[in-house]
């Protein structure tokens, strides 16, 4: 008796304590879901894309333009910091700290894109229209094509990953395509995209038709596609949404969201931007490590030049600093990714290229105008083209354009000195070419 | 009728007594009485709480305070009795009268002494594995908060790193060298049996320095004595917590019937730099930016004299003293207060302690509070219970990130020297990204509290002699509370208009623990000792966190969080839990021979499903050649023994809770809507990372016991790393946390005691102790390069050991030129990332301490010298301080001075110019401070090797018969130097150094860190 109740509790005891056993074993966090479920259902189909916006602030709140800019001689290097000395010089070690973050937020947006692009036609949910879907689908097409764009100017042509990385092998046997090819890819995510987006006549936020056409004239742009160039860039300037805004310094002040942005990524006091940390002095609480050049502050104080784009700057003598973005303290600067006032320019230069000289210097006074600057002097082709190239200098002084146009219109070396190409690229990071068997290094690094 | 009932009560008497008798199975029979006394042979003091047994029974008896002892005993004379106290050799005797004086030698060395290993207690002539002990006393009065830190040099096996000067902050200690790449490399730290945690709760940034050593919430006075199990055989128990080393903390208890002692102890301290930051002055930060000016428009190919120089007259140039206003004279301030003792039932330790350290860098600080209670009670011969309670409050004033451009040391070092602290109007002035250091130091307001209580309880029930089972419930509560508030006067907070923050974060440990063990000496002539136990563990580890901040506060004296204009929160959760089952079994056979064995098994929720298990062996054998009738005729050794062991040990600790399975992180949000995002790649395999370890020792006495060696060889092998695989940036991941790769630990260890002198009157004992280990990776996927901020100074790479330091290798400078040459690895005629390579390493080759006890009447003397040799240090004091002018905004140090000038000139320092034409180009001017070395030469890097004259102390014991009359037992004073001398080639400030350390793959940097200070201190002990 004594001894079969003994035996029978600890056999119970036993099967509790397996069972619980296992369930102790088990913990799951409360902050992440399995990757197995992410997306399963309307919310977090929502939620992923969203994500992928989020992975697309990270690079372009301030690594992106810092890459586009202190390359350039608009920006230059004033603080301690030596990766971005490293930048400022041109000299840039394979493991500088800008250009590895910037690659590696990159792939990290276009692998949150091709997430949401391999598992939203999966979900299966009466809550998920078909237009919500087309429209997460179409944004996450953009942002893909606008992520393999930006790899390709700064580092040519890149491995094409175009699956979501469920595990490594996904990864294997992947070289290096051609700039071309890079850039092919973007042209096919752009189309898609721009089939897929909503268009209205108030988001600039999140990625719609208009922003699709806009990246697609700068993408024939680049690949010196002109008429293709003229043709995205009128669609998107005929939409009444968008204007040049007047005085030019209003897209940059609070509230933002102007009709200026065809695309600007919002920040908020949730969902910082601390970019003018590194803009503004420190007897202002900034590092002040990205300055104005001296060029650069004469060319905005000159009425003839600069004009209502004088506002860029603020300070005096040794202390001029860029004030683009302001929110000092609040930290809620957007990013501007693209302004309308490209688009002109866009269009001047491919008319210009096509050699409809009286258009293109229409489109380039329209951004000259709006910065209360008289129209160009400019009569010939060759004076045109320099004219656009100078105008965008100054328009977008402190966002991702400078080093991209001087490199794409292969001006780098006679106005930045920088004779050997091999120095237009970016490097491949270090860390990478110890990593990956499929990667090649850039020539020269 | 009277005698009736006289006769009826002792008969009724009689019943109950011989129920009660029966009842409680004690043989009622009296054949003797024996009383008796047991003293010191030495001293003739009487010796309390010693034990004394009869030899075939259970009956034993502890001495009360005056060493007296009685037994009434059913046993007649004449028997044997066995007598033992810890620190003195057993006594055997037989006694045939009562009364009797028993005298007790005093154990003069480590081999009879009882040692704690893992849920066991053993003889130390027994042990087969590796283990060394350290007296509590070892680490008692001295100027530092954690006793691990104090072990420093003590022990052989044992390398221990302060990482900077700041008190209470971080150490590196590691037992037989780095195990791991990312798994953790601590040892498990178990306080009175209680698994305590070793993570750093601190959350303000300090720049990758380890904020805390948590260990210093320990009270080095409450400590009797420390046992660290370095092979498998002593740590395999232990299982997955064993691999990286044990440390076994036992607290003081008090003995039973003993009178209560109260000690006061006190001692007060006062600290300087033994070298502090020199930074070249005005005049010659102006030569020097002038002559690079002048070098770079010559390297662009402008004629120098059409270049207008930045300092037409540098010698008028002012120079400002920003380094004095940074040091300071740094006060330590202790108090202890204890009592122990016991009654025939219980015992009881309680220790109540004070400290309050000043960095000698202003404006850090530590304070100490702590409370031990300790006790026993036997609630029947078979029943006891207990308790161990701590209660730790420390106070650290922090100073953030001091190698961060608003840091105090940085916004010392950096600004040019000609540059005003004040503006005109008097107020603080900055520079470049720069702070003011005073503006830091008098408006720093970073305070991290913790609360800290390690309890425990447990029940021991004797059910047969030797077979006992042990219950033991434990927790762990580390509660930490930081607040910062920066206010307009300081960078951080004058774009914000104030910014402040604030962070809870709870770590518990919560441990169950059943133990059923069994000791017993059978066979006819007691010639079989067996120890065996087996036993089980419930492990629970629960982080939590929650933090807010705010900015925009109307006035600098408002920082509650509560009124910033704008706040936001954050929590954050992760729970890990450890199922273990385990067994352990020592046999020993005529105190020659020993054999044992023991096997662990656990279960992590970290791991995926299909692994969760892990199983580690271990088994050792133990040789007392001493015991044998060959040696014992050599007459030359007192004791010898022979031990080796081989065993697996596991490691799960320093991954995250959740490492194994597949996540999508949700707070990647935009537009105030809620966002995920891939952040990990699920790995349903991950398992256990494993340590094998081979060891072989001896210990032996000669000289009849006045030379103790320990010598140990040992060879770990770490396999199925937890490494974080760097994958390629293009999978959206930059690593994979997976089982790959393997370490090879492997050294020599050698201690020595020796008794020099042992008279009355003069003792002189010297300890001694040297570790060699080596260490190698010997497979991983690929380098993994890092540290210094994103610079990948630091490299793994299979066939070199951890902590390499990888940088291009300066050859020399040309000496007509001035232009640095650099090795170039790969032959290309160019220098670019592919001839970095691996220039040394952090690890020291060998480490050690020699001590020296000298006593002489009242007085005592010893010296303590620590030294390492082998290792290197970055420095980056230099690296970024000797920039050739490439930094507008940052001073230089004087070892700029030594730059080329002219043709002919034999320096390793280049000249200097910021030209950045060729960066491929070797021996040309791009490469001498920027290009693609960009400065990461092998010219800072240096030898950190030292030997250093850690502590001297000397004291005085007053005579007895003085103190007696004022009712004092015992009073001590004592005057101590601490870091008196140091022996170095190193050229920064302290060699002792490791700035980065809060990451175990980059040490030996040394970057705007506090250096070991100089203390000079005196202190009284009393015992009432």
């Amino acid at each position: 008796m004594n001894t079969s109740y003994l035996r029978n509790t600890v056999l119970v005891a036993f099967v509790l304590l397996s069972g619980s056993c296992k369930k102790f074993l088990e913990e799951v966090p409360d902050y992440a879901l399995p990757s197995s479920s992410s997306i399963t259902d309307v919310s977090t189909a929502r939620a992923a894309i969203v994500g992928t916006y989020d992975r697309v602030q990270n690079y372009y709140s301030s690594s992106y333009p810092t890459l586009g800019t202190i390359t350039a001689d608009h920006v230059i290097f004033n603080g301690t910091l030596s990766e971005y000395l490293q930048l400022d010089q041109n000299a840039i070690p394979t493991d500088n700290v800008i250009t590895v973050s910037a690659y590696q937020s990159l792939y990290r947006t276009i692998n949150s894109a091709n997430s949401v692009i391999a598992y939203i036609p999966l979900v299966n949910d009466p809550l998920l229209t078909d237009t919500e879907k087309n429209k997460i689908l179409g944004e996450a097409y953009f942002i893909r094509a606008l992520s393999y764009f930006d790899l390709g100017r700064g580092w040519g042509g890149v491995q094409l990953q175009l699956k979501p990385t469920t595990d490594l092998t996904v990864l294997k046997g992947i070289k290096r395509s051609t700039l071309d090819q890079t850039y092919d890819q973007v042209l096919a995510d752009l189309i898609q995209a721009e089939q897929l987006l909503p268009e209205d006549a108030t988001t600039r936020n999140r990625a719609q038709k208009s922003a699709a056409r806009a990246l697609r004239a700068r993408l024939h742009l680049y690949r010196k596609q002109w008429a293709d160039a003229e043709t995205y860039a009128t669609q998107v300037i005929s939409n009444t949404k968008y204007t040049l805004v007047k005085p030019y310094k209003s897209f940059f002040t609070a509230p933002f969201q102007t009709a200026e942005s065809v695309l600007e990524l919002a920040f908020s006091s949730n969902d910082r931007n601390s970019y003018w940390n590194l803009w503004y002095p420190s007897s202002s609480g900034g590092q002040f490590t990205l300055k104005p050049s001296d060029g650069l502050i004469a060319k905005l104080n000159n009425p003839a030049i600069g004009g209502a784009r004088k506002a860029l700057i603020a300070g005096t003598g040794a202390t001029v600093y860029g004030v683009l973005y302001n929110t000092v303290g609040l930290s809620t600067d957007p990013a501007y990714l693209i302004r309308i006032a490209e688009l002109y320019l866009i269009r001047a230069e491919a008319r210009a290229q096509l050699n409809k000289l009286p258009e293109a210097a229409a489109d380039l006074n329209a951004v000259r105008g709006r910065a209360d600057v008289a129209a160009t002097t400019a009569t010939t082709q060759a004076g045109l083209i320099q004219a656009i190239e100078d105008e965008n200098g100054i328009e977008f002084a402190f966002e991702a354009h400078r080093w991209f146009d001087l490199v794409r219109t292969e001006r780098a070396g006679t106005v930045l000195g920088i004779t050997n190409k091999n120095y237009w690229l970016f490097p491949i990071p270090y860390s990478d070419i110890q990593s990956d068997p499929d990667v090649t290094q850039n020539p020269g690094y | 009728m009277k005698n009736l009932y006289r006769k009826g009560f002792y008969l009724v008497l009689c019943v109950f007594w011989t129920a009660m008798a029966s009842a409680q199975q004690v043989n009622p029979t009296i054949k003797s009485h024996l009383n008796g006394i047991v003293l010191d042979a030495g001293t003739n003091q009487p010796l309390p709480g010693a034990v004394v047994k009869i030899r075939g029974t259970t009956h034993s008896v502890s001495t009360d305070s005056d060493g007296k002892f009685s037994f009434v005993t059913g046993q007649s004379f004449p028997y044997i009795l066995v007598v033992s106290f810890i620190g003195y050799d057993q006594k055997v005797l037989t006694v045939n009268g009562s009364p009797v004086t028993i005298k007790l030698e005093e154990t003069l060395n480590q081999l009879n002494e009882l040692v704690v290993t893992g849920y066991s207690t053993q003889e130390r002539k027994y042990i087969a594995g590796a283990i060394s002990s350290v007296s509590g006393s070892v680490v008692q009065h001295q100027p530092s908060g954690g006793f691990n830190q104090l072990l420093q040099g003590k022990t052989a096996g044992v390398q221990v790193t302060t990482n900077s000067g700041v008190p209470g902050g971080g150490i590196t200690f590691r037992v037989r060298g780095n195990n791991s790449i990312n798994a953790s490399v601590e040892p498990l730290y178990i306080i009175d049996g209680v698994f305590v945690n070793n993570n750093d709760p601190i959350n303000a940034g300090l720049g990758n320095q380890a904020a805390s050593n948590p260990m210093a919430d320990l009270n080095p006075a409450d400590i009797e004595d420390i046992q660290i199990l370095k092979d498998a055989n002593a740590t395999a128990i232990y299982g997955s917590l064993g691999a990286n080393g044990v440390v076994i903390v036992t607290t003081k208890r008090g003995k039973r019937n003993t009178k209560a002692a109260i000690n006061l102890s006190t001692f007060q301290g006062w600290s300087t730099a033994v070298n502090k930051f020199k930074v070249a002055t005005g005049p010659e930060v102006a030569l020097l930016t002038n002559e690079s000016r002048l070098n770079t428009a010559a390297d662009n190919g402008l004629d120098p004299s059409s270049i207008i120089l930045p300092f037409p007259d540098p010698s008028n140039m002012p120079t400002y003293d920003r380094i004095s206003g940074l040091f300071r004279t740094a006060r330590t301030t202790n108090y202890e207060l204890s009592t122990l003792g016991g009654t025939d039932k219980s015992t009881y330790y309680i220790g109540l302690g004070y400290l309050n350290q000043e960095s000698i860098v202003k404006p850090s600080n530590y304070t100490r509070y702590s409370g031990r209670f300790n006790y026993d009670n036997y609630l029947s011969d078979k029943l006891k219970v207990g308790t161990s309670i701590n209660f730790t409050r420390s106070a650290r004033k922090l100073s953030g990130s001091d190698n961060n451009p608003t840091g105090v040391i940085n916004s010392a070092l950096f600004p040019r020297s000609y540059l005003p602290i004040f503006n005109a109007d008097g107020t603080y002035a900055r520079y470049g990204s720069f702070d003011n250091h005073l503006a830091l130091i008098n408006n720093l307001d970073s305070k991290a509290v913790g609360w800290r209580s390690v309890g425990n309880i447990f029940a021991e029930y004797v059910f047969l002699p030797g077979l006992k089972l042990r219950s033991s419930w434990s927790v762990d509560n580390t509660s930490e509370y930081d607040n910062s508030y920066s206010n307009t006067l300081i960078s951080a907070g004058i774009a914000s208009s104030g910014s402040a923050s604030s962070s809870e974060t709870k770590i518990q440990v919560l441990t169950n623990e059943q133990v059923l063990s069994f000791v017993r000496n059978l066979g006819a002539d007691k010639k079989h000792n067996i120890n065996a136990l087996i036993g089980n563990t419930i492990n629970t580890i629960l982080n939590q966190s929650t933090s807010a901040s705010g900015s925009g506060f109307a006035a600098n004296s408002l920082k509650s969080i509560s009124v910033a204009a704008t706040r936001s929160g954050s929590a954050s959760r992760s729970a890990a839990n450890l199922l273990s089952f385990f067994s352990k079994a020592s046999y020993t056979y005529d105190g020659k021979y020993t054999i044992d064995g023991s096997i662990r098994a656990d279960a992590s929720s970290k791991f995926g499903a299909n692994k969760r298990w892990g199983y580690f062996p271990s088994g050792g054998v133990a040789w007392r050649l001493s015991q044998e009738d060959f040696i014992k005729e050599l007459n030359v050794f007192n004791e010898l023994k022979l031990r080796a062991s081989l065993g697996l040990s596991g490691n799960q600790n320093g991954i995250g809770a959740y490492a194994a399975q597949g996540l999508w992180s949700s707070g990647a949000n935009y537009l105030e809507l809620p966002g995920i995002a891939p952040t990990q790649l699920i790995n349903p395999n991950l398992t256990w990372e494993t340590t094998r370890q081979f060891n072989v020792g001896t210990e032996f006495t000669i000289l009849n016991k006045r030379l103790e060696i320990v010598a140990d060889y040992y060879n770990k092998y770490t396999y199925d790393l937890l490494l974080n695989v760097p994958v390629p940036y293009r999978s959206g991941f930059s690593s994979y946390l997976q089982n790959y790769g393997a370490v090879r630990n492997k050294g020599f260890e050698l201690g020595i005691n020796s008794t020099n002198i042992q008279t009355n009157a003069f003792q002189w004992t010297t300890n001694f102790n040297i570790s060699f280990n080596n260490n190698k990776i010997e497979k991983l996927a690929s380098d993994i390069s890092l540290g210094a901020s994103g610079r990948n100074i630091s490299i793994l790479r299979e066939g070199y050991s951890v902590n390499s330091f990888q940088l291009y290798k300066q050859l020399y400078v040309d000496q007509q030129t001035g232009n640095a040459v650099y090795e170039d690895l790969n032959g290309d005629g160019k220098i670019t990332s592919a001839d970095r390579q691996i220039v040394g390493n952090a690890l020291p080759k060998y480490t050690g301490g020699l001590t020296n006890n000298l006593s002489y009447k009242g007085f005592d003397f010893s010296f303590f010298f620590y030294f390492q040799q082998g290792n290197k240090i970055m420095n980056m004091n230099d690296f970024f301080m000797v920039h050739g002018g490439t930094q507008a905004n940052i001073g230089f140090l004087p070892r700029q001075l030594d730059r080329w000038q002219k043709p002919g000139d034999i320096t390793d320092i280049p000249r200097l110019t910021t030209y950045s034409g060729n960066p491929t180009e070797n021996g040309a001017a791009a490469n001498n401070y920027g290009g693609n070395v960009a400065s990461l030469s092998s010219r800072y890097l240096e030898d950190g090797s030292f030997i250093r004259l850690k502590t001297v102390t000397l004291g005085y014991t007053l005579p007895k018969d003085i103190l007696t009359r004022v009712g004092i037992s015992k009073l001590r004073v004592y005057v101590q130097g601490t870091n008196l001398l140091t022996f170095t080639k190193y050229g920064g400030l302290d060699p002792e150094v490791s700035s980065q350390s809060s990451n175990q793959n980059t040490v030996g940097y040394d970057w705007a860190t506090v250096p070991q200070p100089r203390t000079i201190q005196i202190g009284a002990n009393v015992t009432f």
